[in-house]
């Protein structure tokens, strides 16, 4: 492993054309990302997906610029340099359901430039024993559960031991189980290398990443912590126990409800709960501070 | 070799079975005939143009009928070489197909001599396949839909067999049909350098086209 990678966004701009009308996917993105975990949330549409892409060398910035390691992704020169640091997991995984988990991710180094037939096969295993897939590697992928084509698709992604790795929605469609485990693999894999998780669910930015951007309509809403992000609710987060179900009051949105015996308990997030003689402060979560930050950003009131 | 040895594994099945039913379909046909002259047509028929045709829609299909297109794209590997061992593995099944052919028609006593030498048969069916391969692949990346490319493959085949006494007047050096139908034309070898020549300029095309990947996905 030869270390980290930085990555430096600058004015990134990105648009498309979508059934004869212009989309901005992205519009104006800074960051700056550096060792370690950093996660990438937002609702979807929110451009998570489109700056997975470019980061990758897939997608070409329409304006702006984004270097990684130096490396100008503007260039066909710097796209390819990237790559060749580069393990990418991507939103939906498409893989050859014929091939068998060993000879996916043989094929898979064989195309990120792993020539050396000995070398490649001992790092196809490696790859596979990290994701605890070395006891099924010569069965074919067809037969493999969600979960299962998730760790091979892992295991392409380091195949090449890359120092950048980036993985976009990795936990959709597993099961809690699964979800967990995988979690765990991102922590562990980021102590050597810079890893951008990106997902909408934020739990699993929480657990992992020490760093995180909150993006939204094509725009970075939040950069900073996850006690930062949760902060940003503070004063804002209710529980409120109530007979019967009632509709929220307008710009307060339920996050949680929890059936007692005779009585429903809110958990609601929303500065119109103020006042209220049944309503109780109680302490934000990250997810709390994610919801308070939608608000304003929908609503146009900073949190 | 590793690299196209993946490359047929990852085909998807229906792909292969396809020119090798219609294979089998002529190879039957023509020994049901009796007559020299209808087998000659039938062999003529398949070689000059079903061939050509089952090419044109396997390349269209080729670069990005691919379940792991992204993962692909986020590898150093290039677009020339992409190309290359997703569309050497349709050469190699459409030459099979061609000399598999052959083999059964010359067991039939099937005559090529009307066609010409040895290099003019194979020209007859090489050229034509070149052709639609590359209208088949630059079509379908430059709509970013293989059934467009498939498409387009067919209505270039169809103008060029229906439109062949004035496309022969007109714009001769593009008759790519003109191995098969009209073997001892003068322009002969004028016109298929012509077409190897347009079909290596649509394979730059391609090539060009493929680089700019966020369209495909």
């Amino acid at each position: 492993m030869s270390g980290r990678v930085q990555i430096g966004i600058s004015g990134l701009v990105k648009t498309y054309g979508r059934g004869g009308r212009t989309v901005r996917a992205l519009r104006g993105i800074d960051l700056e990302i550096g060792a370690g975990m950093f996660g990438l949330l937002g609702p979807n549409g929110a451009g998570k997906t489109t700056l997975m892409r470019i980061l990758a060398g897939i997608a070409h910035p329409t304006s702006g610029t984004v270097r990684i390691d130096g490396h100008d992704l503007a260039t066909e020169a710097g796209r390819r340099a990237t790559k060749s640091i580069l393990g990418y997991l991507p939103q939906e995984l498409g893989i050859y359901p014929e091939l068998t988990a060993a000879q996916f991710v043989d094929y898979m180094a064989i195309l990120k430039g792993l020539d050396d037939a000995r070398r490649r096969k001992r790092r196809v295993a490696e790859a596979l024993e990290m994701v605890a897939l070395e006891n099924a590697a010569d069965r074919k992928i067809k037969a493999f559960s969600g979960g299962m084509k998730r760790r091979v698709g892992i295991a392409q992604a380091l195949v090449n031991d890359p120092r950048l790795l980036i993985v976009d929605e990795p936990t959709a469609g597993l099961d809690p189980g699964e979800r967990i485990r995988f979690r765990n693999l991102l922590v562990t894999l980021a102590d050597q290398r810079t890893v951008i998780l990106s997902t909408h669910i934020v739990e699993d930015i929480g657990q992992t990443c020490r760093e995180l951007a909150v993006l939204g309509r094509g725009r970075v809403l939040f950069r900073g912590t996850p006690a930062g992000l949760s902060r940003i609710a503070e004063g804002h987060v209710w529980t409120v126990t109530r007979p019967r179900l009632e509709e929220p009051k307008p710009g307060t949105t339920i996050v949680s409800m929890l059936h007692l015996e005779d009585r429903v308990q809110y958990r609601l997030v929303g500065s119109r709960v103020d006042g209220d003689p049944g309503a109780e402060p109680a302490r934000p979560s990250l997810e709390d501070g994610y919801v308070r930050l939608m608000q304003a950003e929908e609503t146009g009131v900073g949190g | 070799m590793s690299a196209l040895k993946y490359a047929w594994l990852t085909y998807r099945r229906e792909t292969l079975w396809f020119p090798l039913a219609f294979l089998v379909f002529f190879v039957v046909i023509a020994w049901m005939m009796r007559r020299p002259d209808i087998r000659f047509a039938i062999a003529r028929g398949y070689l000059g143009f079903m061939l050509p045709l089952i090419g044109g829609i396997l390349a269209a299909y080729a670069v990005l009928d691919d379940p792991a297109l992204e993962l692909r794209f986020a590898t150093p590997t290039g677009a020339a070489r992409t190309l290359l061992t997703r569309l050497i593995p349709i050469l190699g099944v459409q030459a099979a197909s061609g000399i598999a052919f052959q083999l059964f028609a010359r067991g039939m006593a099937v005559d090529f001599s009307p066609l010409g030498g040895q290099v003019a048969v194979q020209m007859a069916w090489i050229v034509p396949t070149v052709v639609l391969g590359a209208v088949g692949t630059s079509g379908a990346l430059a709509t970013a839909h293989c059934a467009t490319g498939a498409f387009l493959t067919g209505a270039v085949w169809l103008v060029q067999l229906l439109m062949r006494g004035w496309i022969l007047s007109n714009c001769g050096m593009l008759y790519m049909f003109m191995g098969v139908l009209e073997p001892r034309h003068p322009d002969l070898r004028l016109s298929q350098t012509s077409l190897i020549v347009a079909s290596a300029a649509l394979a730059v095309v391609s090539w060009r086209l493929l680089r700019r990947q966020e369209r495909y996905l």
